[in-house]
């Protein structure tokens, strides 16, 4: 009964996603605005199932996956920016450089002005971080509150270092004025069209692999980690292994997510990979509810079209309306809004009180 | 020709009887009052023409003032403004330019202000005021601000003037800055070394130098060293450079050393609050830093209050700052705690997310209430700083930030460890449950201490607008590093907190001057990861088998 | 001999929690080590399983090196370990806590690629028999009483297959049926593995301890004996007495 659910949601998925919103595009019902802003939230979406994996699942909470998914989008901006400064002739130096009085590309420019290494080094580079920084923080067994005040910091340093000029990444302002991609205007409106449809695919291909690894007995290793990392090692699993394993594939989700994401919106900048950012995104994975895949694809959605209408509609108020937000889920509905929507589910079915409130029974524990 | 050599003559001689000749007085006075209220049409310009071919040092102030054409009469004297008092507020304060380059003051001896439109102003013609050319080097020389006067000993480098020896030293008489003084006498000396013939003579004045110790001493002795025709000035001259390059870095590693303290300290009033409640109840506040900004909004409603709405213009508002700030961010916290916090004890991460929360809905509070930027004016005794020795000053606001630390610090560690309430607060750190059966009430010891931390923020806060603007999201830039200091020291550990955050305050400095900030933080990062591969559990960690659990 | 420990010493600030000058074990030996409170019973334990790390000492695995290695590759030599706490996986099932236990290569690979086979399935079962979970295979662990709690540690432990089980205080919380049921499964297990017992419930240790029983006094090995000439030792009854402990009324 349970898969039949599952089916027919994924199936009310695709519909809705896959043929409604495109075929409306193409026959002019849709703004070509809606479905660029929603292959940006799929964007967001694969972003938060690696959160998902690496905190919902493990118990590892990671506050620097934006700066991760900003490895991914600036490796396809740099690619972007430099085969159009190459493109358009002269000497091939991004405008911006020439700005700033550089005439020769800086050569860590070079490989990226290739479209296949340029997605591999996007890829290669957040799982060679990962990995070395992971390392060793797991090998010291820093873990839980420790684990995330140092990511946070890693976020914070590597900010700071992207808004320098001299990294040549164009500082506070980014890498922005994007033109074509593989011979492709980003401008034209199919090409936006493809974008969505694409990232619509990664987000479906990232889940259905989510799935299947943490059906797996991988991802019963992931959750014994999360129960008891002591009690794992003394059942013979290499928990730094598992650890590292998770962290690298996490980083590299949010890393695919941002190639995806640099493209559609024709900008990237480090505001993206701020502390801030990337609290934001264990926030969606929080809101829709943790440990649970499609609660995470249900926060990224949710709370960024929540975001784009509050700003629109009062723009002053959208901290105030996030900051409630994640008070209110954290003390009352530790489950997310998947947890409340089953909760509300299992009421109607039954048609009589669901289940007393999460909290009261979440309160001081010594 | 023959004209113009009388009047050096003339010069040469009364700079010999000295300024004070009252013949002489006496004619600037007469030339001045010409030009204030001509006789006739020629004979404003004729007395300028005098006044300048006198060079005399008294009549400058006047000069400068015909030069910016900010000439005023006020009860038959020229006077002339200075800077404006505040932005835009059309009020000048008045200076007498003749006999004496003093403030105008009233009967009482307080300084008079006036507003610019109700001057009775004297207007000189171009023509008359391109007249002073010969002398304009030297009339800035008077000007009441001393970086101007500063400015004019250095242009005088570069005049040709053959008697700007003499002028300079005669305004070095009237100077009475300390760091305009020693900048004249520098530019004085520099001259009269370059212009000494003999050995004696250069190497006395390199000592001169040298003892004045002025801004550039070390570029002007470079410069002769590598230029000098005497042999043995020269290498005197080399000598005495790498002396002061010792010196100087070692003042620059003082002065290094001192802001990291600084720097420190500031991260350890933070850091406190932060360590003692996550250490008691397991709670990550991210919203500590918010209680920080709290704490300087209040100071700075304060300074409004005061100054504003009583209108008692002194430093009094600091003083009732510092506990209102604490008051208020405590109350702030209590409240946190009480709505928030209580259902999220021990549970650090949720705590995480949650106060973060509470961070967004403040700053944007705080932003909505007080916009963007707000500036709390330091207290004027905090103004300027403790001169330990030239080139070596101890601003005022960091020394009291210091202090403030100390004395927080002293208190902090009597009330856990000489109180009852501080048993309490180490108990139910240590053993909540057991605490808990022994008759401690760990809620009450959880708010109070909850009190006490946001407080502590709050203090931290009101120092901070010593040193920077207000602004909605200052408690942010803080936030990352304080947590670094706790990870640092040991969950819950005051010790900790201090030597680590006097380690990460100095270290942060240190690496700032080998290399950009930023490098700095990205090399603070890796050296703390680095640490904990050997130290997990910070500087002093808990003991013993129950601490591993 | 399956372990041999000489001159172990550990302290935390400045307390001396465990100073053994000599310890073996037998193959295949059930062994009883018995003390008040702080005797440094279970940090001994810790010691072996790679929890905390001495200050001093060896200790010989069938004639391995313990000590500085990783508490994996010390479950890998065939130490397993029971906690005084129970220590399971709570939000898997009772099952996956079982299947994860189970002896086998447990690298990444060997994890994301596991297919389950009737030899796990059926062995699983069978533990579970023995430990009286079988009912209980669907349910989430950590909606388990203590007790089963307890059992399904004990499971764990066994599923691994150890040369060395060292089990704390497996009684604890335990009703008398309960008890009894816990020393009868700890014998059976005793034919094919070395088992250290840590417990204060002196007729549960009267009911397993066949052979030797330890007793250790502030980190001391105090006395070796019996289970009878223990209780007739003076200087156990002594040390016991001293600390006007609860487990006298025992004796």
């Amino acid at each position: 009964m349970e898969k039949t659910k599952d089916y027919r949601l994924y199936l009310a998925f695709v519909v809705f996603f896959l043929i409604l919103l495109p075929v409306g595009n193409l026959l002019g019902f849709v703004s070509t605005n809606t479905i660029s802003l929603w292959g940006r939230y799929f964007c967001f979406a694969i972003v938060a199932l690696g959160v998902d994996l690496i905190w919902g699942y493990t118990g590892i909470l990671s506050m620097c996956q934006a700066f991760f998914f900003c490895l991914g989008g600036y490796a396809v901006a740099m690619h972007i920016v430099s085969a159009g400064a190459a493109a358009s002739g002269g000497s091939g130096v991004p405008d911006f450089m020439t700005w700033n009085q550089v005439d020769t590309l800086p050569f860590f420019w070079v490989p990226f002005q290739s479209f296949g290494l340029a997605i591999l080094l996007g890829l290669l580079i957040p799982a060679a971080f990962a990995f070395v920084f992971g390392y060793f923080i797991f090998r010291s067994r820093i873990k839980g509150v420790y684990m995330a005040i140092i990511t946070q910091a890693l976020a914070l340093a590597m900010w700071l270092l992207f808004l320098r000029n001299e990294t040549m990444l164009g500082g506070t302002n980014g890498l922005t004025d994007f033109k074509n991609l593989l011979g492709l205007s980003l401008s034209s409106g199919n090409v936006k069209l493809g974008m969505y449809v694409l990232s619509l695919l990664v987000l479906c291909g990232a889940y259905f692999l989510s799935k299947k690894l943490v059906g797996s007995k991988f991802g019963k290793v992931l959750q014994a980690i999360r129960d008891s990392e002591s009690r794992t090692s003394y059942t013979a699993y290499r928990v730094l292994d598992y650890k590292l394993a998770i962290f690298m594939i996490s980083a590299l989700l949010a890393a695919l997510a941002g190639m995806l994401y640099a493209p559609q919106t024709g900008i990237i900048t480090p505001g993206r990979m701020d502390v801030k950012a990337s609290v934001e995104m264990v926030m969606w994975v929080a809101l829709g509810g943790r440990g649970k895949l499609k609660g995470a694809i249900l926060g990224a959605l949710t709370v960024n079209f929540l975001y784009s209408i509050c700003t629109s509609l009062f723009p002053d108020s959208w901290l105030f309306i996030l900051g409630f937000l994640f008070v209110i889920t954290v003390l009352y509905f530790d489950k997310g809004f998947l947890g409340a929507l089953e909760m509300l589910g299992a009421k109607f079915r039954k048609n009589k009180p669901a289940a007393r409130p999460v909290a009261e029974t979440e309160t001081l524990q010594s | 020709m023959n004209y113009t050599i009388k009047v050096w003559a003339g010069i040469a001689l009364c700079l010999l009887m000295g300024k004070n000749a009252a013949a002489q007085s006496d004619s600037i006075g007469i030339l001045i009052s010409q030009v204030l209220d001509p006789p006739h049409d020629s004979a404003r310009s004729m007395a300028l023409h005098k006044l300048v071919a006198l060079r005399d040092a008294s009549s400058f102030p006047f000069l400068g003032a015909v030069n910016d054409k900010k000439i005023y009469v006020r009860e038959g004297k020229p006077v002339t403004t200075g800077e404006e008092t505040g932005e835009d507020s059309g009020i000048f304060p008045l200076y007498n330019l003749y006999p004496e380059n003093t403030p105008v003051t009233d009967a009482s001896g307080k300084p008079v202000a006036a507003e610019a439109g109700s001057l009775q102003k004297v207007d000189i013609s171009r023509t008359d005021r391109l007249s002073l050319g010969p002398v304009l080097a030297y009339l800035n020389l008077a000007n009441p601000d001393p970086k101007k006067r500063i400015i004019a000993y250095g242009q005088l480098l570069t005049t040709s003037d053959s008697s700007k020896m003499n002028i300079l030293a005669e305004a070095l008489q009237l100077e009475k800055d300390k760091d305009a003084l020693t900048a004249g006498k520098e530019i004085l000396f520099q001259m009269k070394l370059n212009a000494s013939l003999s050995e004696t003579e250069a190497q006395a004045y390199i000592d001169s130098l040298d003892s004045n110790w002025g801004e550039n001493v070390t570029n002007i002795l470079q410069d002769y060293a590598a230029s000098a025709k005497l042999p043995a000035a020269k290498a005197y001259a080399a000598g005495k450079v790498t002396a002061l390059e010792t010196l100087q870095s070692r003042i620059e590693k003082a002065q290094n050393l001192f802001s990291g303290i600084s720097l420190g300290s500031i991260l350890i009033l933070i850091a406190l609050g932060l360590a003692i409640v996550y250490g008691l109840a397991g709670i990550i506040n991210m919203a500590h830093g918010e209680f920080m900004m709290i704490g300087a909004y209040a100071t700075f409603c304060m300074q409004s209050l005061f100054i504003d709405t009583l209108g008692i213009n002194s430093d009094m508002f600091f003083f009732v700052s510092l506990p209102v700030s604490f008051l208020i961010a405590g109350v702030f916290g209590l409240i946190l705690e009480k709505l928030v916090i209580r259902h999220l004890y021990s549970r650090p991460l949720e705590s995480l997310l949650a106060t973060w929360g509470v961070s967004l809905i403040l700053v944007q509070l705080a932003r909505s209430i007080f916009g963007d930027l707000t500036a709390v004016k330091a207290p004027s005794f905090l103004a300027g700083g403790w001169q330990v020795m030239p080139h070596l000053i101890l601003p005022f606001n960091r020394l009291f930030i210091i202090g403030l630390t100390i004395v927080v610090v002293s208190l902090t560690y009597l009330m856990l460890y000489r109180s009852r309430l501080g048993i309490r607060i180490r108990a139910v750190t240590q053993n909540r449950s057991m605490s808990s059966c022994l008759g401690v009430e760990t809620r009450k010891v959880d708010a109070i201490t909850f009190f006490l931390g946001s407080g502590l923020a709050g203090l931290a806060g009101c120092a901070m607008t010593l040193i920077g603007n207000v602004v909605p999201d200052m408690g942010q830039t803080y936030i990352v590093d304080s947590f670094l200091v706790v990870v640092t020291g040991g969950v819950g550990k005051i010790a900790g907190a201090i030597v680590s955050g006097l380690g990460i305050g100095f270290l942060t400095k240190v690496l700032e001057s080998f290399y950009e900030a930023v490098y700095g933080k990205v090399l603070i990062l890796a050296l703390i990861i680095i640490f904990l591969q050997f130290k997990p559990r910070g500087l002093f960690p808990d003991k013993g088998r129950i601490a591993e659990d | 001999m399956l372990l041999s420990v000489q001159d172990l010493s550990v302290s935390f600030g400045g307390v001396h929690a465990l100073n053994l000058s000599h310890f073996t074990l037998r193959d295949k030996e059930l062994r009883v080590i018995i003390g008040p409170n702080g005797a440094g019973k279970s940090t001994f334990l810790d010691i072996l399983c790679g929890k905390t790390k001495p200050d001093s000492g060896k200790v010989l695995f069938n004639e391995t090196p313990v000590l500085g290695k990783t508490e994996v590759e010390i479950a890998n030599l065939g130490i397993g370990r029971k906690f005084q706490k129970p220590s399971v996986f709570p939000s898997l099932t009772v099952y996956d806590n079982m299947l994860l236990a189970f002896k086998m290569k447990k690298s990444i690979l060997a994890s994301l690629f596991f297919k389950p086979t009737e030899e796990i399935d059926t062995r699983i079962r069978e533990v579970a028999v023995k430990v009286g979970l079988i009912t209980e295979l669907k349910k989430v662990a950590g909606e388990l009483s203590h007790g089963q709690k307890q059992w399904l540690e004990i499971a764990i432990v066994v599923l691994q297959d150890p040369k060395l089980m060292l089990i704390d205080e497996p009684a604890a919380g335990m009703s008398d049926e309960e008890t009894e049921k816990t020393g009868e499964l700890l014998m059976q297990l005793a034919r094919h593995h070395g088992i250290i017992v840590i417990e204060h419930d002196m007729k549960f240790v009267e009911q397993i301890a066949k052979e030797l029983v330890t007793v250790l006094v502030r980190g001391k090995l105090l006395v070796e004996g019996s289970f009878d000439e223990i209780r007739n030792d003076q200087r156990v009854i002594d040390s016991y007495l001293g600390r006007a402990n609860v487990q006298l009324e025992n004796f």
